[in-house]
């Protein structure tokens, strides 16, 4: 083939679709975490987005039940939609997937994860947020002093933000990572946390010894805070970041104390870029990015009330 | 006369039940790909409630089965983690079922507490020992054997539609083997009429030298079983284990037995019956699903049927005694 009968091929694709898109494309969005905050609001900015778009968009809860996924998936293939969404680790719904991949039928992740039969995984970019956290510490602390590190490198999504962060403090020669934690988070992570830093306080008596504190997420920050306060050296300045702007994070940033700062995920505009990608897909585009960022924001005491 | 009405009204809901869906999916319901579809996304719940109908044949329950499902999975899984093969990993985890089910038999039988309690108790023991052993965590990934994830992806091709395989699942083939085991050993055994036997009059069972305790211990091994298979195949449809993936299966297991009792004589529990409503609240989920009906108002009407099937088997049976 050569290129020209080629964009031939794809135009007459792409021509087919736009009158398929007169009778309304269906797509599938297929969770069984649904009852999650987060997914809700994923699934607010699609179905938004997508009945913008005159889509028929039908959502899918499996309650939990990871099989079940499989199975809706099996459904909807047979059923014919035009397009599938999933809202779940597509590892565990490959026997889905291959069947929407032998139907031809494209599926976008949307915060799922990347898979050979996902067109496009959309997410949060886990390196950009401990880079905003990251250099929020450095500059606060006017790039010296003790820093304190919890990461958690079993777990991917978090291991690539303790990378980074990592790396960004490594390029300050006056900062020193005085150590680098990994929390047990068999009970949420917090009162792990919280007995780590208290240990390191009192190994750091002296005012001033520990400037800061980055946390991949939000528990340990939060564990750190209270380790702090519990010790009475709220005073001493000591900055702790963390990550993902839970409603305990916001109140804390909120209220002005020693947690200054985490990053929010937008998860609506996760919800409508995942429509967007799916839009892209329905009108004969070949995707070379199969991982699409949406932009996340830095919470500090100035926007964490909104 | 009026038994036959009975099992001919419960037989005539779910064929009208295929039938509504035939009319309204016409492309896609009634395909070989689509039914061989259903009997694949089904054949976890066949082997539990096909299980589950040798314990109810005595009027008992078994309510742990679903978290010796999710149990098992994670045994397997956790298994393989040590670096243990697939067959030795498999039978550990089906070892683990067997186990658990004797326990189950005995705490009934034995220790002479009620199923229902002794099996809920079991059910949290079982549903705590797969958090402990995974740590609560979902196991996936390089941890599950390749061919332990692609075992419920195949099965052998029996034709080409439309340029794309047709395969007759591997997990349609293990619940048809487990179905066909029950049903041997409940139709086909004296072991099996004298667990009917035991559910028609215990005490005149007991008085007929029907060994009523050790045949009780022992129907107990068979949900513990089933469930152990149910939670492999599970794993495998999944490719992962976490610690609760299974328990949706006990409560759907338990109304498919009843949807089956509403199709048999004297209302009691057939594994053919059992089968007729497991393949019910299958092709329910299926067709719903086609029709786009929201998630939630399918979870509404699958209740609402069930209850409808049964309470109207329960009036029909009200009649009869009536009249007798």
């Amino acid at each position: 083939m050569t290129m020209g009968t080629r964009i031939a091929a794809a135009g007459a694709v792409a021509l087919g679709m736009g009158t398929a898109g007169a009778l309304a494309q269906e797509v599938a969005v297929i969770t069984p975490y649904l009852a999650q905050p987060g997914t809700q609001f994923y699934v607010d900015g699609f179905t938004a987005e997508g009945e913008e778009r005159g889509w028929t968009v039908n959502v899918i809860d499996t309650a939990g039940d990871v099989g079940a996924v499989i199975s809706r998936i099996e459904d909807v293939v047979t059923q014919g939609v035009d397009a599938i969404v999933i809202n779940v680790d597509p590892a565990q719904v490959g026997a889905g997937l291959a069947t929407a991949a032998d139907a031809g039928i494209p599926v976008v992740g949307m915060d799922a994860g990347s898979h050979p039969d996902v067109a496009a995984n959309v997410t949060s970019n886990g390196y950009a947020m401990a880079a905003e956290t990251a250099v929020y510490v450095a500059n606060r602390i006017d790039g010296e002093g003790a820093v304190v590190m919890f990461t958690f490198d079993p777990f991917p999504p978090v291991q690539v933000r303790g990378v980074i962060a990592d790396a960004v403090f490594a390029n300050f020669p006056d900062i020193e990572v005085i150590d680098r934690i990994t929390p047990d988070v068999s009970d949420g992570g917090i009162a792990d946390s919280r007995a780590q830093m208290e240990a390191l306080l009192a190994a750091n008596p002296e005012p001033g010894s520990i400037s800061a504190v980055w946390a991949a997420w939000d528990q340990p920050a939060l564990g750190a805070l209270q380790a702090i306060e519990a010790a009475g050296r709220e005073g001493e300045g000591i900055v702790i970041t963390g990550i993902d702007a839970n409603p305990q994070a916001r109140d804390a940033i909120a209220a002005g104390g020693n947690f200054e700062a985490s990053v929010a995920q937008d998860f609506e505009g996760i919800g409508a870029t995942t429509a967007e990608t799916v839009a892209r897909l329905l009108a004969g585009e070949e995707l070379r990015q199969r991982v699409i960022y949406v932009p996340t924001e830095l919470v500090t005491a100035a926007n964490a009330a909104e | 006369m009026r038994a036959g009405l009975r099992r001919f009204g419960g037989l005539a809901g779910m064929v009208a039940i295929v039938l509504f869906f035939a009319v309204s999916l016409p492309d896609t319901f009634l395909t070989a790909r689509n039914l061989l579809n259903v009997t694949q996304q089904v054949s976890m719940l066949a082997v539990v409630a096909a299980t589950m109908t040798v314990v109810m044949v005595m009027g008992d329950f078994d309510l742990s089965v679903g978290s010796m499902a999710s149990l098992a999975g994670v045994v397997a899984a956790m298994l393989f983690v040590a670096g243990w093969s697939i067959p030795a990993a498999l039978a550990g985890a089906l070892a683990v079922g067997l186990l658990g089910g004797l326990f189950n038999g005995v705490m009934v039988s034995l220790v002479g507490i009620l199923p229902f309690v002794a099996t809920l108790a079991t059910l949290t023991v079982f549903s705590g020992a797969a958090f402990l052993i995974s740590d609560g965590r979902t196991i996936f990934g390089r941890d599950i054997p390749e061919a332990f994830g692609a075992f419920a992806r195949g099965g052998p091709q029996v034709a080409t539609v439309d340029d794309r395989a047709l395969l007759l699942p591997n997990l349609t083939l293990v619940a048809l083997a487990v179905i066909l085991v029950v049903w041997v050993v409940l139709e086909q055994t004296t072991y099996g009429r004298r667990l009917y036997a035991i559910g028609g009059n215990r005490e005149a069972a007991v008085l007929a030298g029907v060994p009523v305790r050790a045949l009780r211990l022992s129907a107990f091994a068979f949900t513990g079983v089933g469930a152990a298979v149910a939670g492999l195949m599970y794993a495998s449809r999944v490719a992962s284990a976490n610690p609760t993936q299974g328990d949706g299966l006990m409560l759907t297991a338990i109304a498919a037995v009843f949807l089956g009792m509403t199709l048999t004589r004297d209302g009691q529990p057939r594994v053919l019956a059992t089968m007729a409503g497991v393949l019910t609240l299958g092709v329910l989920d299926n067709g719903l699903t086609q029709m786009r009906v929201d998630s939630y108002l399918r979870e509404v009407l699958v209740g609402a049927i069930i209850l409808a099937a049964v309470g109207l088997s329960a009036m029909g049976r009200r009649g009869l005694r009536g009249r007798g």
